[in-house]
């Protein structure tokens, strides 16, 4: 508490020492009383904020007579602050007040919070370390909108037109993506840490030291840490070991990364691992790293049966499910579905296989590489060309790592209520959205560069670490996201139709998808930095842009919004998706929806909500291939619903209020909410709404799975 | 009686055969339009169309039906009169 420290420092010899004995104390937030001293206010003006120091004087006279009018007993640090503030305002010293704002949270608040769960995030259990990390985020966030981003900035995130993810993790990057390479080479030598491990020797030991990183990486990220090949750098380490001690370390892995409460704030790492049944294209020459972190002579290829006996069992872990038969929540495992997939031996075996676990589970995310294109291990998912830069750096796997700096959603409705229907103003509303979102990643990036500029003295020091010519995070390499929320609802408040009604109403979603992509290619120019288009998976911001535009844009965002407003259960509709109350066959579904995909580089996702049905392995392969084949959807999968039950402990098909094999009432509810498996008990209101009104496509693959054979390719 | 579609973009070295084939077809009476990939137009009515290769040729009956496709190739105009022709037989 500023206001009361290093008290009788500045301006010794100009203090007036007409202290008043007030027989007052002072609490403070160093756990502390003092005695009342009038100078502190007066220091902490001087220090803190650029008025002069007669204005200081006079501002901390007025207060000192304040307190003793009202007679305060017990005086608070944070009251002063706030007496001493309302004086700035009078005084019209705006910019003072700002820089003098106290960071914090009412009790009540707090009191609040240590009963109840959060909300915000399905990923955060309940419990005093999830407290903490919530309370950090609180003032961190006031702490970005204060004093990372502009007043303008601020403003623009606060009233909903655009939305900053991740405020409480400002002093962070947002999702980072690399592989096993770095560890297996370099070992676990991280900046500040007591120890120092040499590169694994053992697989078991190449496990742990994963589990280790990727948590020092949880702490250095906001979102996400994905993994690339991971069976295939597991490879090496494989070889000659039995059928079991596969089957075993593929269960540790999984085992490993599900155990919630384990890391930050009891949060279970939000993990992606990124699985191939072939060598992929851009590894079969590369020179494999083994055990030691040595070559083994061998390159990459040549381990085809290890990565494939490590990803089969992989799968089989997944199946079974955890100790209770539930899904694993984390890790994801992301398939690459490419042309070489399709010429790899076995393939229509290992695709029934994952197949299988999706409609039984419905772990298995199908990511699709047609052509050149990889898809880089993010969290976002970013698909790009491999360049020759790339290509080059996959020669040192270790190289490979990816990171998006921030992600920024833009609220795609509150364009079409502004627009009135005006097709000019509703372009150039998008245009300034977008100038908006570019404005707040430059605040951003200049924010994170400040922190990485002080090397290993720095919060950042992990990321700054250099073991081969550059540091771990490469910013050359950074994209900046730039998301979209609701296109479904804003082409319906400008056209009256929503996506999926007719073609004309595509086609408007087309156009203003196209605008946003073709300025974001400007930007990137404009700035030198990579500016991509995300499918923002909204958790949160789905519910808080509606019950922000039901306030700000009544009555006519009464009849946009989605959910049950009579319970205050309202979303948006995701990104570009079509209204997921929409009765149409998933594959068409997965056909529309790509044809967005092609615009938005990162983290295209169709989702096929299964519900209670439990489609047979051969109709979700069938389903994939024709994707990967006929369409141009960058990713898909299948998500079932499971209600567990407390009282004995058995998991059935399906949402239900009562347990299906006792009857008892004490069940949880369990299917996926945006890109992961969570309880449905801990979903904020919006997703909720969302959940009532999903189409499952029960009756499609119940009885419909010749429609799938027999789908008719229209040509557009 | 047909149209056809024709999807380019400025740094492609085969796009303007595909435009002139476009005339030749225009002065024959079939309806061609032009899109270019740079523009919210064209970009939008090519993400409709799956556009992924430059020059695409896409044609169609009235009902919108897709006749035929020519992606990253360009057809000549005889062949695409003749794909049209014996779609009307
Ligand atoms: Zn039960």
């Amino acid at each position: 508490m500023n206001t009361l420290r290093g008290i009788d420092v500045h301006n010794k010899a100009r203090m007036d020492e007409e202290t008043t004995d007030m027989a007052l104390f002072v609490r403070t937030s160093k756990e502390d009383l003092l005695d009342w001293k009038r100078q502190r206010i007066v220091d902490a003006l001087v220090k803190e904020t650029l008025i002069d120091i007669d204005t200081a004087e006079e501002i901390s006279k007025e207060v000192e007579i304040q307190i003793i009018d009202y007679q305060i007993k017990v005086v608070t640090a944070p009251l002063i602050r706030e007496l001493v503030d309302a004086k700035l305002i009078e005084r019209g010293l705006e910019q003072a007040r700002k820089m003098h704002t106290r960071l914090g949270v009412p009790l009540y608040d707090v009191d609040q919070l240590i009963l109840n769960p959060n909300k915000e995030n399905a990923n955060v259990p309940h419990g005093p370390e999830a407290t903490n990390l919530t309370l950090a985020e609180m003032i961190k966030k006031e702490y970005a909108l204060l004093n990372v981003f502009s007043q303008e900035i601020g403003d623009a995130h606060m009233h909903g037109d655009i939305h900053i993810h991740d405020l409480g993790f400002i002093d962070r990057p947002y999702c980072s993506g690399q592989s096993l390479e770095y560890i297996k080479r370099f070992g676990l030598n991280l900046p500040n840490s007591l120890s120092i491990a040499k590169p694994a020797k053992h697989p078991e030991v190449l496990l742990a030291h994963m589990v280790k990183f990727a948590a020092a990486l949880q702490s250095n990220f906001a979102g996400a840490i994905g993994w690339d090949a991971v069976n295939l750098f597991f490879a090496p380490y494989l070889v000659g070991l039995r059928d079991e001690e596969v089957r075993q370390l593929a269960q540790m892995l999984v085992f490993e990364f599900s155990q919630q409460a384990v890391a930050r704030g009891g949060q279970a790492i939000f993990t992606d691992i990124n699985l191939y049944w072939e060598i992929p294209k851009h590894f079969e020459d590369v020179p494999a790293i083994g055990p030691g972190g040595t070559y083994t002579g061998k390159p990459y290829g040549y381990y085809l049966e290890e990565a494939q006996r490590f990803v089969w069992f992989l799968f089989d872990v997944f199946k079974e499910g955890d100790g209770v038969g539930r899904p694993f929540f984390f890790p994801k495992p992301l398939v690459h579905i490419t042309e070489k997939f399709f010429q790899t031996e076995g393939h229509e075996a290992f695709l029934n296989h994952i197949c299988d676990i999706a409609s039984e589970k419905g772990n298995t995310y199908f990511v699709f590489d047609r052509g050149d294109t990889a898809k880089i291990s993010e969290c976002c998912r970013l698909s790009f060309k491999l360049e020759d830069s790339d290509l080059e750096d996959a020669k040192e796997p270790w190289k490979m790592r990816y990171t998006a700096l921030q992600n920024i959603t833009l609220n795609l409705p509150r364009m079409g209520y502004l627009a009135k229907g005006d097709d000019t103003k509703l372009y150039s509303n998008i245009s300034d959205f977008m100038e908006m979102a570019v404005q707040a990643h430059l605040q951003k990036k200049a924010f994170i560069e400040k922190l990485l500029s002080l090397k290993e003295k720095g919060p950042l020091a992990l990321l700054t670490m250099d073991k081969d010519g550059s540091p771990y995070l490469r910013m050359h390499r950074a994209t900046y996201l730039i998301g979209m929320l609701g296109l479904n609802e804003l082409v319906k408040i400008h056209t009256g139709e929503e996506l999926d009604h007719s073609e004309t109403a595509l086609k408007f979603g087309l156009k203003i998808i196209a605008h946003m992509k073709l300025l974001v290619d400007k930007f990137t120019k404009k700035h030198g930095m990579r500016f991509v288009l995300e499918q923002t998976p909204a958790e949160s911001t789905a519910y808080r842009f509606a019950k922000l535009d039901l306030r700000y844009h009544s009555p006519e965002s009464g009849h946009i919004v989605k959910g049950d407003i009579s319970k205050v259960e309202v979303y948006y509709t995701n990104s570009t998706y079509l209204p997921v109350s929409s009765r149409m066959n998933p594959i068409e579904r997965v056909r529309k929806e790509g044809l967005f995909h092609p615009l938005i580089e990162a983290g295209a996702l169709t989702h096929i909500w299964l519900g209670e049905a439990r489609p047979s392995k051969e109709s979700l392969a069938n389903l994939v291939t024709k994707t990967f084949k006929r369409t141009l959807n960058d990713q898909i999968a299948f998500s079932p619903e499971f209600t567990t039950c407390s009282s004995c402990g058995k998991t059935a098909r399906g949402l239900m209020e009562k347990c299906r094999y006792c009857g008892s009432g004490e069940v949880e509810g369990i299917t996926r909410i945006t890109g992961y498996f969570t309880k449905t008990s801990s979903w904020n209101k919006g997703k909720i709404g969302e959940l009532h009104e999903r189409f499952r496509n029960q009756g499609f693959f119940k009885d419909g799975e010749s429609d799938i054979i027999n789908i008719r390719q229209k040509s557009h | 009686m047909g149209s056809v579609k024709i999807f380019w973009k400025s740094n492609c070295s085969k796009c303007p055969s595909a435009k002139s084939v476009g005339s030749i077809l225009e002065e024959e009476g079939i309806k061609v339009a032009i899109f270019d990939l740079d523009t919210v137009n064209g970009l939008a009515e090519g993400a409709y169309y799956s556009v992924m290769a430059t020059p695409t040729m896409i044609i169609e009956d009235e009902e919108s039906n897709q006749i035929a496709d020519f992606r990253g190739t360009v057809p000549t105009a005889q062949e695409v009169q003749k794909l049209i022709g014996r779609y009307y037989q």
